[in-house]
């Protein structure tokens, strides 16, 4: 089996932030349980002698570590590529300062929306004008600068102004996201999901900023897999690409991974990254294609979706080894056919999402933080 | 639709390096450390594989050369091609780079 080829290192669950689409579990690693300095410095030496090129260090919010800059220094030691995924709330200039001299390759800043009011609310904190402020610091340095927006149904009739505040912002790339329905984002998927006429609007203004902004600023943009026919590639399929590491030490195939029930997932204090990815039952569960059902088993689509998300198929059937609803080919398809006609029937009209906008706002179940 | 075509255009030509160009790796682009990543190209989140020209263009990069100066320097190592299918090529894989925001000039 070939090894890795990135590292996701969730250094801490802690984070200043609220999202009501964060993808982190709701059981989460508290503080006395997270990994030492020098047991993550041990992890990245491991990674990159597996051939492990890129690393990112994320979480919760991976600046609430006091011991970033030195992982940071760590990582590039070690010989890995180093991407910090942040809200950019707790960065400094000095701390920036620090961490372009450790060598930090790229900074991935989040913003909730390209207007304070709506942001903040996602957010659940108020955040978004020192987040410009830090997009100013960042560019300042010679670093990776991308800027990460999740995009759902609140904030979609934003997208323009959305990519101009990333332009402006001097992002070198802007990655629109649709929610992806894990986690917290699970529980405010009603609230979150798009109308599909929303979709069709954003289709069309991400390519026509494509074409204006090519050669200025990238702009990746990643579709609800809601709404597609075909499942997503998850992480590049199970057990293949990616290992992530919890913030206590568990090596999982990808962050959701926790919720399948009859799973045992290993733990880097006790076992060494290359066996756990050869050898661990986790990592071998969902591998190549034995465990596929039918359809997925004889679909001609297998070597390039993988047989879609486990995770999912566990969240909305109660079967990991189900095939992932999403697929309009899935025996459990309704699942993901019924939220989708209920929100495009409650939210369609001009009317009614006027009714909606005038009526008590949705009620957001907010990301707790760990004790 | 005339508009839309010329403005395609325009940024073809300018994605593609003249003489004087002096293309440099942008921020955050960078290949690998160690020994097993050196024909690598590593990007935000990303990498491309690059062959043994590849490496050798994109080494040169360093917003110091100009696009003249590399173009010279490959047509002296690679004495038995093309100088032409160098230049041309030279020029190829730097203007699919500079779309992808890899490099700039």
């Amino acid at each position: 089996m070939n090894g890795p080829l990135s590292l996701i290192a969730e250094i801490t669950h802690r984070c200043p932030l609220h999202c009501v689409y964060c993808s982190n579990p709701f059981v989460m690693s508290g503080k006395v349980d997270e990994l030492s300095t020098q047991t993550w410095i041990d992890v990245f030496q491991q990674a990159a002698a597996m051939g492990v090129l890129q690393v990112d260090l994320t979480g919760g919010e991976p600046v609430a570590r006091a011991d970033l800059v030195e992982l940071v220094s760590a990582a590039r030691e070690s010989g890995l590529y180093v991407n910090l995924i942040t809200s950019g709330i707790g960065l400094s200039p000095e701390k920036l300062e620090q961490l372009a001299w450790a060598r930090l390759d790229h900074v991935q800043l989040s913003f909730q929306d390209s207007d304070a009011a709506p942001g903040d609310e996602i957010a659940g904190a108020t955040v978004h004008a020192r987040k410009l402020e830090i997009a100013q610091e960042i560019r300042r340095y010679r670093m990776g600068f991308t800027v990460n927006i999740v995009v759902h149904r609140h904030n979609l009739e934003r997208l323009p102004q959305m990519i101009a505040m990333a332009a402006e912002a001097g992002a070198h790339k802007v990655e629109i996201a649709h929610v992806q329905y894990y986690g917290w984002a699970f529980r405010n998927r009603e609230n979150l999901l798009p109308t599909r006429g929303q979709l069709d609007s954003s289709r069309e203004v991400i390519q026509a900023a494509q074409a204006r902004l090519e050669g200025r600023m990238r702009i990746d943009y990643v579709v609800p897999d809601y709404y597609a026919k075909f499942p997503k590639a998850c992480m590049g399929g199970w057990g293949r690409k990616t290992m992530l590491i919890t913030p206590s030490g568990e090596a999982l195939p990808c962050h959701a991974a926790k919720i399948i029930p009859e799973m045992r997932f290993e733990n880097v204090r006790e076992q060494k990254l290359g066996q756990i990815w050869q050898e661990s039952d986790s990592f071998r569960r969902f591998r190549g294609e034995a465990w596929m059902p039918e359809p997925c088993r004889s679909c001609d689509r297998r070597t390039r979706d993988f047989g879609g998300c486990r995770c999912q198929a566990f969240l909305l059937t109660g079967d990991s080894h189900a095939t992932d609803p999403a697929c309009s080919l899935a025996p459990a398809h309704k699942e993901v056919e019924e939220i989708v006609q209920l929100v495009n029937a409650s939210h369609s009209s001009a009317r009614e999402r006027a009714q909606a906008a005038s009526a008590p706002r949705a009620s957001w179940e907010y990301r707790q933080n760990p004790r | 639709m005339a508009a839309a075509r010329r403005i395609s255009f325009l940024s073809a030509r300018m994605s593609r390096p003249v003489e004087t160009s002096k293309p440099r790796l942008a921020a955050g682009c960078r290949v690998g450390d160690l020994p097993g990543q050196t024909t690598l190209l590593l990007i935000p989140e990303g990498a491309f594989e690059l062959n043994g020209p590849g490496v050798r263009i994109v080494s040169a990069c360093d917003g110091e050369r100009t696009f003249r100066e590399i173009v010279r320097m490959l047509q002296q190592e690679y004495r038995s091609a093309d100088p032409d299918r160098i230049e041309q090529e030279t020029a190829d894989l730097l203007e699919r780079l500079h779309l992808r925001r890899v490099v700039d000039f």
